[in-house]
C-alpha cells in the first residue's frame, strides 16, 4: 500500500499516520505526509499511489481544486475534513469515503476497508467523473455516461454523445463508485442498467445486452442470470 | 388688499379730490369741488384737509340690511356720507396735542335711506400728522355691513388655522431637532414654519388688532423682516437637500441680493415683497431643478410644489398665490424631511442589524467547524497520547472561550484583552500545528481600546495562510504608533514566503470583511485598512483617524 496524507494540522497528520501504520501493518509500502497543496499536487503527479487521505481546507486554500485532481487519478481518495457540509459535494466528485473530524481509529479503518476491499459506496451518489484531458481536468456528468470498458489498468468511458474518454481508474474502482446505477455485466464492461434495451441470446450461448443507442455489449456467462433478474 | 364683496356691482368709485382747509359745507352732497386737487404731495404739521369722493350706488340695499363702508386710510378723520356724519376715527387736526386715537382699518355703517340708487358723495375731514407725504391713498369697499364684518372674520380665521398648523409643525420639528442636534435641516424647517406662522399672523390681524395708522410702517417692517428670513431659509434648505457645486459662494451671493432688495427702496413696500418672493422662488426653483436633473430622491415632487404657485398666481391674486405657495413649498420641504428621516431610520435599523451580525460572527469564530473540529481532533490525540499536555490544551481552550464570552457583546474592548485573546489562540494553535508561534508587542498603549477580535482575525489569517520558517516558527508582531492625527496598529507576520505564488488564491474575504465592518461600526469612515505581502511575510495596518 502506498499512501499519501495531505493535512496541514501537524498533530492530526501524526494521528492519521500513526493509525494508518497500525491498521495496515506490514502491507504498508510507503506513507508520506505533505502539509500544503502545492507540494501535494507535485507529489501526486510524480509518484504512484494507492490511496490519498485529503483535508479540504489547507492553509485557507480551496481544497476542491486539489480534490478534482486527486479523483481523476488511478487511486481512491478519502476526504478527512472538519466541514461535514462538504461531504455531499465530495461524494459527488467521486471520493470513496468522507471521514468527518474528530475521528477515531475505527472510523478510519472503516474508510480504509471501503477503499481496499471492493465494498460499494452505498447511498452516496457520485455525480461527476474527473477526466484528465490535454493537461487539464474535465468534469463529466455521470448522466452522460452509457458504459465503461476496461482497458488494462485504465478504462474507456463511452458517453451519450458518442465520444469516448480515458480514465485513470481501473474498472474495479469505478464499479465501487458507480454501483448504485451501473452493473458489471462482463469482466470488461460496466453498464448503466437503465440503458439496456434488450437482452438476447445468440448462437453459441453468447449473451448480449442491446443498448438504447443500438450498441451491443457482451454479458459474462456467469453473470447472465443475475443481470437478467436485475434488469427485469 | 382683498376684495370681500361677493357682489361686485354694488357701487362705482369715482375720482377723489382734495383740498387743504376746513369748512362744514365741504361735507355736503352738492358742492362744487371742481377746483380741488386730485393729488397733494405734502400736507405738513397735521393740518386739516378734506377729501371728496363721488360714489355711484348701483343697487340699493334690501330693507334692514344697511350697507357698510370699509376704509383703510392714513390719518385721523371724520367721515360724512351725503353731508351726514356717519363715523369718527380719532381727532383730526389735534393729533399733535391729543394722544393717539383711532384705528387704521374701520368699517362704518351707512344709513339705508342714504344709499338709494344714484350718485352720492363720501367726504372725509382728515389730518395726517405722521405721514404728511402719504395723502389720500386709501382702500375703499362698500358692501352689506354684515357681510363686510363676516368676510373679514372668515378670512382671518382661515388664515389663523393655516398659521396654526405651521406653528404646531414648528414646535414639533424644534423638538425633533433638540433630540438630534445634528439634523440642521429639521431646525431650518422648524424656523421656516415659525416665520410663516408669524408672517401670516402679522398680515391677517385686521379683524381684531386696533392699530393706529402711525404704527403701520412698523407692521410692514415686521412683515418684510420675516419674509426676508423665509426668502433666505427656503433656498438654503433646498441647498442642503440638493447639493450643488460652489454652494457657499452662491449662497453668500444670494444673501447679498436679498439684503440689497431689503435695504434699497426701503419704503416701496409692495416692490420689496414682490422682489423678495420672486428671488426666493427663482433660486429655489434653480436648486430643485438641479436636484431633479441629478435624480435626487424627492426633487421632482418638490418641483411640482414649486410650479403650482405659478398656476395659482395666474388664476388668482399675488397674495393668494403667495400664501398658498408658501404652504405648498413647506409641504414639499416636509416631504423631503420625511424622506430623509426614513433614510436615517433605515440606516439605523441597518446598523443594528449589522451589529447583531458582527456579534454572531464573533460568537461563530469558536464554533465554526474548521476551528472546533480540528481543535477537538487534536485534543483527542493529545489526551490519548499525552494526557498531561492534553489537560493544558483544554485549559488554553477554556481560556479562549472565556475571553470570547467576556467580549461577545461589546463594540470596543481594551487592547490588553485583545492581546490576551491572541496569545491564548496562539497557545491553542501551537498544540494543533506544533509550530512555535510567538507574538511581540511594540509601543502598546494599554489605555487604548479597539473593536473585539480584529487583531485575533488578523492572527487567524496569519496562521492559516503561512508556512513556518526553517526553524519551524512563525512570528507575529504588533506595533502601535499614534500622533495627533491618527492611531496606527501594524500587525506583521514573519513566515516562509516560498509558497506564495502557489497559494495566491486566498479565501480570506470573510475575515477582512469582519474587520472592516467592525471598524466602520466604531469609527464610521475615519479608518484605513491595508493588507499587503512583504519580503518577510505579511503586513496589515489599521489606521484610525481622530
Amino acid at each position: 500500500m502506498k499512501i499519501l496524507i495531505v493535512e496541514d494540522e501537524s498533530r492530526i497528520a501524526k494521528r492519521i499516520e500513526r493509525m494508518t501504520r497500525d491498521i495496515f501493518g506490514d502491507t504498508l509500502q510507503s506513507l508520506k505526509h505533505i502539509d500544503n497543496l502545492h507540494e501535494a499536487l507535485n507529489f501526486i503527479k510524480n509518484s504512484s499511489l494507492d490511496l490519498v487521505l485529503l483535508d479540504l481546507n489547507l492553509n485557507g486554500d480551496n481544497g476542491f481544486d486539489m480534490l478534482t485532481t486527486a479523483v481523476s487519478e488511478s487511486f481512491h481518495t478519502i476526504v478527512i475534513s472538519a466541514n461535514k457540509d462538504q461531504a455531499i459535494t465530495a461524494f459527488e466528485y467521486g471520493v470513496i469515503d468522507f471521514v468527518p473530524k474528530p475521528f477515531n481509529r475505527d472510523r478510519l479503518e472503516q474508510a480504509f476497508n471501503r477503499a481496499v476491499t471492493k465494498e460499494k459506496t452505498g447511498d452516496n451518489k457520485i455525480k461527476l467523473l474527473a477526466v484528465k484531458k490535454r493537461g487539464r481536468i474535465q468534469l463529466i456528468p455521470i448522466e452522460d455516461l452509457l458504459y465503461i470498458k476496461g482497458a488494462g489498468p485504465y478504462t474507456e468511458l463511452f458517453l451519450a454523445d458518442g465520444t469516448k474518454e480515458l480514465h485513470d481508474k481501473s474498472l474495479e474502482k469505478l464499479e465501487q463508485l458507480l454501483s448504485y446505477s451501473f452493473e458489471r455485466i462482463h469482466k470488461s464492461y460496466l453498464v448503466r442498467m437503465s440503458e439496456i434495451k434488450d437482452i438476447t441470446v445468440e448462437s453459441g450461448s453468447k449473451y448480449m445486452a442491446e443498448l438504447k443507442n443500438g450498441g451491443l455489449i457482451p454479458i459474462g456467462r456467469t453473470k447472465y442470470k443475475d443481470i437478467k433478474a436485475k434488469w427485469l | 388688499m382683498t376684495s370681500c364683496s361677493e357682489d361686485p356691482a354694488i357701487f362705482k368709485e369715482n375720482r377723489t379730490v382734495f383740498q387743504i382747509g376746513d369748512h362744514p359745507s365741504w361735507a355736503k352732497k352738492v358742492y362744487n369741488d371742481s377746483n380741488w386737487e386730485s393729488r397733494i404731495k405734502l400736507i405738513p404739521e397735521g393740518q386739516v384737509f378734506w377729501s371728496r369722493t363721488k360714489i355711484d350706488i348701483l343697487t340699493a340695499p334690501e330693507e334692514f340690511r344697511p350697507y357698510g363702508l370699509q376704509i383703510d386710510a392714513y390719518g385721523e378723520y371724520e367721515i360724512f356720507w351725503d353731508g351726514v356724519l356717519i363715523g369718527k376715527n380719532g381727532n383730526p387736526g389735534q393729533e399733535a396735542e391729543l394722544p393717539l386715537e383711532g384705528e387704521l382699518w374701520l368699517t362704518f355703517s351707512i344709513p339705508t335711506h342714504l344709499t338709494t340708487e344714484g350718485k352720492h358723495v363720501m367726504a372725509l375731514r382728515l389730518s395726517n400728522y405722521y405721514f404728511p407725504d402719504h395723502v389720500g391713498r386709501y382702500e375703499l369697499e362698500i358692501a352689506e355691513y354684515k357681510d363686510l364684518l363676516t368676510d373679514l372674520l372668515i378670512e382671518t380665521s382661515y388664515m389663523h388655522v393655516f398659521a396654526g398648523a405651521f406653528f404646531i409643525a414648528s414646535i414639533y420639528f424644534l423638538f425633533l431637532f433638540l433630540s438630534n442636534k445634528k439634523a440642521y435641516s429639521t431646525l431650518i424647517f422648524s424656523i421656516c414654519c415659525l416665520f410663516v406662522f408669524v408672517l401670516v399672523l402679522t398680515v391677517f390681524n385686521r379683524e381684531y388688532l386696533s392699530m393706529h395708522y402711525s404704527l403701520h410702517v412698523v407692521r410692514l417692517q415686521v412683515i418684510h423682516t420675516f419674509l426676508l428670513g423665509i426668502s433666505f431659509l427656503i433656498p438654503f434648505y433646498f441647498s442642503i437637500q440638493f447639493p450643488y457645486p460652489r454652494q457657499k459662494l452662491l449662497l453668500i451671493l444670494y444673501v447679498g441680493i436679498l439684503l440689497i432688495i431689503f435695504l434699497v427702496n426701503h419704503h416701496a413696500y409692495d416692490f420689496t415683497v414682490v422682489s423678495l418672493v420672486l428671488s426666493m422662488w427663482i433660486s429655489s426653483f434653480g436648486i430643485v431643478i438641479y436636484g431633479a436633473y441629478n435624480k435626487v430622491r424627492g426633487a421632482r415632487l418638490v418641483l411640482v410644489t414649486l410650479l403650482f404657485p405659478i398656476v395659482i398666481l395666474l388664476a388668482t391674486s399675488f397674495v393668494t398665490s403667495l400664501y398658498a405657495g408658501l404652504g405648498l413649498i413647506l409641504l414639499g420641504m416636509l416631504y423631503l424631511l420625511s424622506l430623509r428621516i426614513k433614510d436615517q431610520r433605515l440606516a439605523y435599523e441597518d446598523s443594528l442589524l449589522q451589529s447583531t451580525r458582527l456579534r454572531l460572527e464573533l460568537l461563530k469564530k469558536n464554533i465554526q467547524p474548521h476551528f472546533l473540529m480540528n481543535t477537538l481532533t487534536s485534543l483527542i490525540d493529545w489526551v490519548e497520547e499525552a494526557p498531561k499536555k492534553g489537560v493544558l490544551f483544554i485549559e488554553a481552550l477554556a481560556k479562549e472561550f472565556d475571553l470570547f464570552n467576556q467580549i461577545e457583546d461589546q463594540t470596543l474592548i481594551p487592547i490588553a484583552q485583545e492581546i490576551a485573546l491572541c496569545r491564548t489562540h496562539l497557545e491553542i494553535m501551537e498544540y494543533r500545528k506544533e509550530i512555535n508561534y510567538s507574538l511581540e508587542e511594540e509601543g502598546i498603549d494599554l489605555e487604548q481600546k479597539i473593536p473585539p477580535a480584529i487583531l485575533h482575525t488578523l492572527l487567524e489569517n496569519g496562521i492559516t495562510h503561512s508556512l513556518p520558517l526553517e526553524d519551524n516558527s512563525i512570528k507575529f508582531k504588533l506595533i502601535f504608533e499614534s500622533n495627533s492625527d491618527f492611531k496606527c496598529y501594524s500587525f506583521l507576520t514573519f513566515a516562509s514566503t516560498s509558497l506564495r505564488q502557489a497559494t495566491s488564491n486566498r479565501e480570506d474575504g470573510t475575515g477582512l470583511k469582519y474587520i472592516k465592518a467592525r471598524l466602520t461600526e466604531s469609527y464610521h469612515s475615519n479608518w484605513e485598512f491595508t493588507s499587503d505581502s512583504t519580503s518577510h511575510g505579511w503586513q496589515n495596518t489599521i489606521k484610525i483617524y481622530s
